[in-house]
């Protein structure tokens, strides 16, 4: 397992080891460990090896090192990464012109001093929360290789749970950060909307893509969101907000108000979710219940506008290249295109009232508190899900507790929770990630609670077993 | 689905395909149809929920 972002920073500025024999041994682990898996779709070594020198050369001059100096990270392929092309799992993509530069927070990692080390596989289009690509084949998950990573980040959850890297980046437009951290037992930030900018990146829906980063740690978690933080008029849905940096306090305040969702996140969590939901809360001395009453109209509102957008977004290439698209992408795609203007702004509506319930809600609570997934990570092609007696599509399923949070915009933390429930051992030693949910702009908070947990050993990211 | 839900939904489907500039055979239209006919279920989630006039839509646009 490659060290954390704060063990590998430490070492690298104190001299004992340099950034180019971190980079070796990071290299090392992913040729060892990604046949098995598939998180890479590209590797981007020899720029890895130039930016490694570039941190060596600050060092031996004495100069001061950025805070991510030497700290090896990939991302999502759907990044613009100067000289690739940009596929976002999609065929349809793989004959476009090489990117002409690095997305704006790929450029900002750069600054920071991190190594860049390759993309990583996911969904076609991000559409859907496993990462079964009918084109760059299927991410395996590190803790049980005949079960999914989830997705559509699942590359970048994977690589980081299998303990390849410390930080990786993704996308969430409805969980794809969320439900990947849930199921490969990792920490992950999905900021508040419009927090980090978007700029270089390949869309899906406008209206709820965010990006955010993976880590294995929640000190290398903060310190990667701090370093992709800041306005870029590049990107029309970016907030324009100055830096607010998180990674120097991760101390909760005394008095936080937590509470936990009930009802429609309740409903939807399988024993083992409510486990790691029960281990979260106890640990955080969160006791009080509470609801958002109108998640399950808010997930609602989030599945139309998402059919809507990606469909219209695709339209042009899904009549002229039909074909290239993967089979459980392009039907999903056009039938979305096919949603009336009606339906689309009544869900835009529901999403505004939806916001408002939220905001009432943090009156009496600082962070709230869910499952990310509705339960461990399901088998490599399993198609439905079985929760507390109800089944659902294993590839709409997975994100039932994520989309009504990413609808309305809040900031999650995801920290990793290994509840021990399950019918088998393989599913007790199986990972379900809680979401802490902020109000708008409170990425600290949320941060903030995670270490919390990460310090009481609640939350941890384990070594995989095999 | 019954038949008097199915016939209207398919000839939606089928009228809006065609406007938009698709042409697909009839295997790929009814699997067009399956995924609209669940994107048609959830939709009446949204329209059950009572909203008042006052609740505007949340697009993001900042001229």
């Amino acid at each position: 397992m490659i060290g954390s972002t704060g063990e590998i920073a430490r070492q690298i500025a104190s001299g004992t080891r340099s950034a180019a024999a971190v980079l070796a041994e990071c290299k090392a682990l992913i040729e060892a460990k990604n046949p098995g898996l598939n998180c890479f779709t590209a590797k981007t070594f020899e720029r890895a090896e130039r930016e490694a020198a570039a941190i060596d050369g600050l060092y031996s001059e004495g100069k001061a090192l950025p805070p991510l100096a030497g700290v090896p990270y990939a991302v999502k392929n759907l990044f613009d990464v100067e000289g690739m092309v940009t596929l976002a799992g999609a065929k349809i993509n793989a004959g476009n012109a090489p990117a002409a530069a690095d997305a704006t927070v790929v450029a900002r990692m750069s600054r920071a001093g991190a190594i860049l080390v390759g993309a990583l596989n996911m969904e076609e289009l991000a559409y859907g929360f496993l990462t079964e690509n009918h084109h760059y084949g299927t991410t395996r998950n590190p803790h049980d290789r005949t079960r999914g990573a989830g997705g559509s980040s699942g590359g970048s959850a994977a690589a980081v749970g299998a303990g390849m890297l410390p930080i990786t980046l993704g996308s969430d437009t409805s969980g794809s950060i969320r439900v990947p951290a849930s199921l490969c037992g990792v920490f992950g930030l999905k900021p508040t909307y419009g927090r980090l900018p978007r700029s270089g990146t390949y869309p899906f829906v406008n209206s709820f893509d965010h990006v955010g980063p993976f880590a294995n740690s929640v000190l290398g978690l903060a310190l990667a969101y701090d370093a992709m933080q800041g306005p870029d008029p590049a990107d029309p849905a970016c907030a324009q907000r100055a830096v607010e940096p998180a990674s120097a306090s991760l101390s909760l305040p005394r008095g936080i108000r937590i509470g936990i969702l009930g009802g429609w996140f309740h409903e939807w969590a399988d024993p083992a979710a409510r486990r790691s939901v029960q281990l979260a809360a106890a640990a955080l001395g969160a006791t009080e219940w509470t609801e958002l009453k109108s998640a399950e109209v808010a997930r609602a509102a989030a599945y139309i506008i998402t059919a809507a957008e990606g469909g219209a977004l695709h339209r042009p290439r899904l009549i002229a290249q039909y074909e290239d698209f993967g089979p459980s992408s392009r039907s999903r795609l056009v039938a979305g295109g096919l949603v009336p203007a009606s339906w689309v702004i009544q869900a835009q509506r529901v999403r505004r009232h939806a916001y408002r319930e939220a905001m009432e809600l943090f009156e009496r609570f600082d962070l709230l508190i869910a499952a990310a997934a509705p339960a461990v990570a399901p088998r490599v092609g399993q198609e439905t899900l079985l929760i507390n007696g109800r089944s659902i599509p294993t590839k709409a399923g997975l994100g039932v507790l994520t989309q009504p949070i990413s609808c309305i915009g809040l900031p999650v933390c995801v920290v990793p929770v290994w509840p021990g429930e399950g019918e088998s051992p393989a599913e007790r030693a199986l990972p379900v990630g809680v979401q802490l949910i902020g109000a708008p702009w409170r990425e600290a908070a949320c941060l903030a609670a995670a270490r919390t947990l990460e310090q009481a050993g609640i939350a941890e990211v384990r070594p995989p077993a095999m | 689905m019954s038949e008097t839900r199915d016939n209207p939904l398919q000839a939606y489907v089928r009228a809006a395909l065609a406007l938009q500039g698709y042409t697909f055979d009839d295997a790929e239209i009814a699997e067009i149809v399956m995924q609209f006919s669940r994107l048609e279920a959830i939709s009446r989630t949204v329209f059950d929920w009572p909203l008042p006039n006052a609740s505007e839509p949340a697009p993001v646009f900042r001229p």
